[in-house]
């Protein structure tokens, strides 16, 4: 019996030591695998698909060139990405997450559109140490200074969105503004954020009010709002919200000298197609690429040579093809970086390059927490072109200024 | 009876090692996880749904007041994630407690004032009012005290206490006075069954199930919005395995669950633009085909199923 | 005073566009006694129909109405044949109908993913011009007021079906009494059929107007319409048609009112207004008990 458990003891150390080794010595893998998810269906699918393709076209790309460089073992490997449907559920994301950590052990982790499905991936990415890097997931929530597993890679957290959007209006000095929002995570914090510092700089708001994230019909808030005698109407909502309000405002004929949505500035082409482009006439919204370019490039194509290359798949460039493709992107300059293949190494590295990378998307800056603080959301207005054609100005601030505000709105 | 009773537990111990042994072979423990979730839900319904013939359209509401109940307790008393999910539990007992009074309506009435009730507790609870306490649209936030594996055990404990909790209903004079409501209330009333009070001890007890495995997986998931927990894909589902292993038995939902979710998970997944309409389909063919479900066609050639 | 007087306005106009979305819920259910739960799934599949017309075809929402109800109708008898009869014969139809018309409603939802994608559609406002027009000193988008004549005209037409065809009056026996109907030799399968058939074009064209009064459509609308239809045809009054035009304005006018005053609860009006009217009045505020138990 005693002989029986010292062998086993003996053979056990044996096989510790064995894979300690063969791992310190770890062999360069044949692929670099990159798991994530998409949805197919359910509210979130429009963004989700666009995000994904963003990311497959990088995938594409760099296995063009033979793979991507790794730095940890000098050479390039080609990339595989492994991507499953999640449907637009929480549930399914979560069991599918831990397919691709757990099952299919893949090497960097992308997270799935927005913060509602990338919400159930942070604790399982933290639980089983792999990084994951997150395109489009804003929730402030989500970035805590002892979770060194998470990346914020395109956009900052949603409460620092209307910062710019603040101060052009603090400097404009505008004394009615009204802010309607949708109660959800992602407006309530912006809405929040522009209270404040609007409060803050002597402006109280007129109006302020939260709405169900359903609501469709704002024809009656709108005369709500009206009453008030606003000068600015500022509406955080998510892609229905603004279609449903600015079609409201055009069929309702009420004006006011300043409207702002946020999503014509990222889906521009699926908004124009519902409400048609005079509603949008001197509408003010955050851009994003495509619409916002950036041309201090250092690293990968810029936006011109992109929206060239993406032609090949038949498909429109859209912020969210962006999002994903930067991701990639932020990928290829981790593994470029990292000294050794390793989670805790990707996270170094990109704390390493935080502030000296520049994309298609803009400054790529983190940080201790993982929250994106370099890429910052500017503010525009579409003006008229032509008969009915859609033109848009950077107003704001001045350093990316391409053309004055026309305030107030004709 | 003691021969019944022997077969209903030798179910529930096999259920047991299983998911006590699978997480040794098999790694993706969230998949093993919501298998567990949705066989202790679907035997949450079975209980007022099978035994009772209420169909509780809005039982995600009772999983949902469960993730919250747990939730909101752990956020403000920092005590024991374990004894936050009982509380969860009697979160949705106390929410069932003020729906009794739905229970004087009957069939589809019953099943759209329940899905009202669920969908109204869902507002109220992301309400940015309610920021104080349910922390309104921002959802929660557990990660402190995340712990997959006491999570998942947790899991395990309540779907067997939700099989105990079916396998006496199934075999006892309870079950029998609530059957006989099933049938007909006003001859169970006659016959002296107290009718009020056995549908709603069922209601509460099918509450409370729903309440754990809700407090159960907010624990596990760590990270939640209300539009998660409050899904009505999870009534949905829910009710559709149950349908389909067949209501009234112990072993039917658990069937049910088990071959519809791994089917969802493995088929659902390769095919995705395809599966609400089979879904969809499945359920119409069950409806005219096999409206007792699979545990029928077993009962149907004379084999007793627990 | 101006947002009083406008609120009451455009509720009286909201709540008229959703009799019309309770109608055809109510009228199925006042003959088959079943609750066709893929109800807000056929508005959905009509806006999409309508969409589909104005956008490729270019034809007018006025001018596919007649289009879409002559679809919809095609479209009833297949389905009424396939699974209503069959359902009354079980043993309980009540439950089972409900689960197999949530069964149709995935499919129904799928399909149009399937062909339409997930993005939102609309038909813009201006498809009736860009003129508005002007009540009390406020003003509405045209469009507004087109919706609520054919609505009116809708109700109408149910009325004249009702109170002055022959079939109508036997379908007011197959509502009063089905197995009375039944033995006084009413054929009640035909008239079955055809008021399913109804129910599902009055869905549809409240499915057409829906752009203009809720705003875009997409594939998975439908859950939310259902619940909102069965909130009013309950208010009005279970089975009673012209009661579901009562239930329509107290839904509508009471939800511009909580847009007004207390916007952040609007959502939960139709769920509130439903449970209290079903456990207070079950008979609805105008009609006779329908509740058991």
């Amino acid at each position: 019996m005693f002989r029986l458990k010292s062998k086993f003891i003996f053979l056990s150390i044996a096989v510790l030591v064995f894979t300690a080794v063969t791992s310190f010595a770890a062999k360069p893998p044949k692929v670099i695998t990159i798991g994530t998810l998409y949805a197919s269906s359910g509210s979130f699918a429009t963004s989700s698909t666009s995000q994904y393709r963003g990311l497959k076209f990088w995938v594409s790309q760099v296995n063009k060139e033979g793979g991507v460089f790794v730095k940890a073992f000098n050479k390039k490997i080609p990339v595989k990405l492994v991507a499953y449907d999640d449907q637009g559920q929480t549930g399914t994301a979560g069991m599918l997450y831990n397919q691709l950590i757990t099952r299919d052990r893949v090497n960097m982790l992308v997270a799935d559109f927005g913060s509602v499905l990338t919400s159930v991936a942070v604790p399982l990415a933290k639980v089983h140490k792999v990084l994951l890097f997150d395109p489009t997931g804003t929730a402030a929530k989500f970035f805590t200074p002892d979770n060194q597993f998470v990346v914020l890679c395109s956009l900052p957290t949603s409460g620092q969105w209307p910062y710019a959007l603040a101060d052009f209006l603090i400097q404009k000095k505008i004394p009615r503004i009204a802010i309607i929002y949708s109660s959800n995570d992602f407006n309530q914090s912006q809405a929040v954020t522009l209270h404040d510092r609007l409060v803050k700089a002597g402006i109280n708001p007129v109006y302020y009010q939260a709405v169900p994230t359903s609501t469709s019909n704002y024809s009656v808030l709108l005369h709500g709002i009206e009453a008030t005698k606003p000068d600015a109407v500022i509406e955080f909502g998510f892609v229905p919200n603004d279609i449903a309000f600015l079609e409201g405002l055009q069929s309702s004929g009420l004006k006011f000298k300043m409207v702002f949505t946020i999503f014509p500035g990222q889906q521009l082409q699926l908004i124009q197609k519902n409400v048609g482009p005079k509603a949008l006439y001197y509408t003010y919204t955050y851009p994003t690429p495509p619409l916002l370019k950036y041309n201090d490039v250092n690293f990968g194509p810029t936006l011109d040579s992109f929206e060239q290359a993406y032609k090949e798949t038949g498909k429109k460039v859209d912020f969210l093809v962006v999002a994903g493709y930067n991701t990639g992107l932020i990928i290829e300059k981790t593994l470029d970086a990292a000294k050794s293949f390793d989670q805790l190494e990707f996270r170094k590295a990109l704390a390493g390059f935080s502030g000296k990378v520049k994309t298609l998307d803009g400054e790529f800056k983190i940080d201790a927490s993982g929250a994106q603080v370099g890429e910052m959301l500017p503010v525009a207005q579409f003006v008229p072109q032509g008969a009915d054609g859609l033109d848009m100005h950077i107003v704001y601030p001045a350093n990316l200024k391409t053309g004055n505000e026309i305030y107030p709105a004709p | 009876m003691r021969r019944r009773y022997l077969q209903a537990l030798s179910v529930i111990i096999l259920v047991a090692v299983v998911f006590l042994l699978l997480p040794r072979f098999y790694s993706n423990q969230s998949f093993l996880f919501n298998l567990m979730l949705y066989l202790g839900l679907a035997e949450g319904v079975n209980i007022i749904y099978g035994f009772t013939g209420y169909l509780p359209f809005g039982y995600v509401g009772f999983f949902g007041a469960g993730a919250y109940g747990s939730a909101i307790a752990i956020t403000f008393w920092h005590i024991s994630p374990f004894v936050c999910v009982i509380l969860g539990g009697m979160a949705a007992v106390a929410t069932g407690i003020v729906l009794i009074p739905l229970l004087r309506l009957s069939g589809a009435y019953f099943a759209i004032a329940n899905l009202a009730a669920s969908q109204a507790l869902y507002l109220i609870v992301a309400n940015p009012t309610m920021e104080k306490i349910t922390q309104g649209p921002y959802g929660i936030d557990l990660s402190s005290v995340y712990n997959a594996d006491a999570g998942y055990y947790t899991m395990l404990a309540v779907l067997v206490f939700a099989m105990v909790v079916v396998a006496y209903i199934r075999n006892s004079d309870f079950g029998l006075s609530l059957l006989a409501i099933k049938e007909d209330r006003v001859t169970a009333s006659l016959a002296g069954v107290n009718v009020v009070r056995a549908r709603s001890i069922a209601w509460m007890l099918s509450a409370f199930v729903a309440g754990l495995c809700g407090g159960a997986f907010g624990w596990f998931t760590a990270v939640f919005y209300p539009s998660t927990v409050f899904s009505l894909d999870v009534s949905v589902f829910t009710i559709v395995f149950a349908l389909f292993g067949g209501v009234g038995t112990l072993a039917g939902p658990l069937l049910g669950a088990l071959l519809l979710y791994s089917m969802y998970n493995f088929i659902g997944i390769s095919t995705p633009q395809y599966f609400q309409l089979f879904y969809g389909f499945l359920i119409i063919g069950l409806v005219l085909f096999l409206p007792d479900g699979v545990a029928s066609i077993l009962q149907k050639g004379k084999v007793y199923v627990p | 005073m101006n947002l009083f007087v406008y609120t009451i306005i455009a509720g009286i106009m909201y709540g008229i566009f959703f009799g019309l979305v309770g109608m055809g819920l109510n009228i199925i259910f006042g003959v088959l006694k079943m609750i066709n739960l893929a109800h807000g799934d056929f508005i959905m599949l009509g806006s999409f129909l309508a969409y589909w017309l104005y956008g490729f075809l270019g034809i007018n929402p006025l001018v596919a109405v007649p289009i879409v109800a002559a679809v919809f109708f095609l479209l009833g008898l297949p389905l009424y044949y396939a699974f209503v009869p069959r359902l009354i014969k079980s043993k309980d139809p009540e439950m089972l109908s409900f689960i197999l018309f949530f069964g149709l409603s995935q499919v129904m939802e799928a399909l149009v993913v399937f062909f339409f994608g997930n993005n939102q559609r609309s038909i813009p406002s201006t498809a009736f011009g860009s003129a508005g027009f002007t009540i009390f000193g406020q003003r509405f988008p045209i469009a507004w007021l087109i919706t609520c004549l054919v609505a009116l005209g809708a109700f109408g037409f149910v009325y004249w079906y009702l109170q002055h065809t022959r079939m109508g009056r036997a379908t007011r026996a197959v509502m009063a009494n089905r197995d009375e109907a039944l033995v006084s030799g009413i054929d009640v399968e035909r008239i079955s059929a055809l008021v399913f058939c109804m129910g599902l074009v009055l869905a549809s064209i409240a499915g057409i107007f829906s752009f203009f009064v809720i705003g875009a459509s997409y594939p998975s609308m439908g859950a939310e319409l259902t619940t909102v239809s069965f909130a009013i045809i309950v208010l009005g009054s279970l089975g009673d048609p012209l009661g579901t035009i009562l239930g329509g304005l107290i839904y509508g006018v009471a939800v511009m009112f909580m847009q007004s005053y207390f916007s952040s609860w609007a959502e939960i009006l139709p769920y509130v207004l439903l449970i209290a009217v079903m456990l207070f009045r079950p008979e609805g505020l105008v009609g006779k008990a329908a509740r058991s138990a």
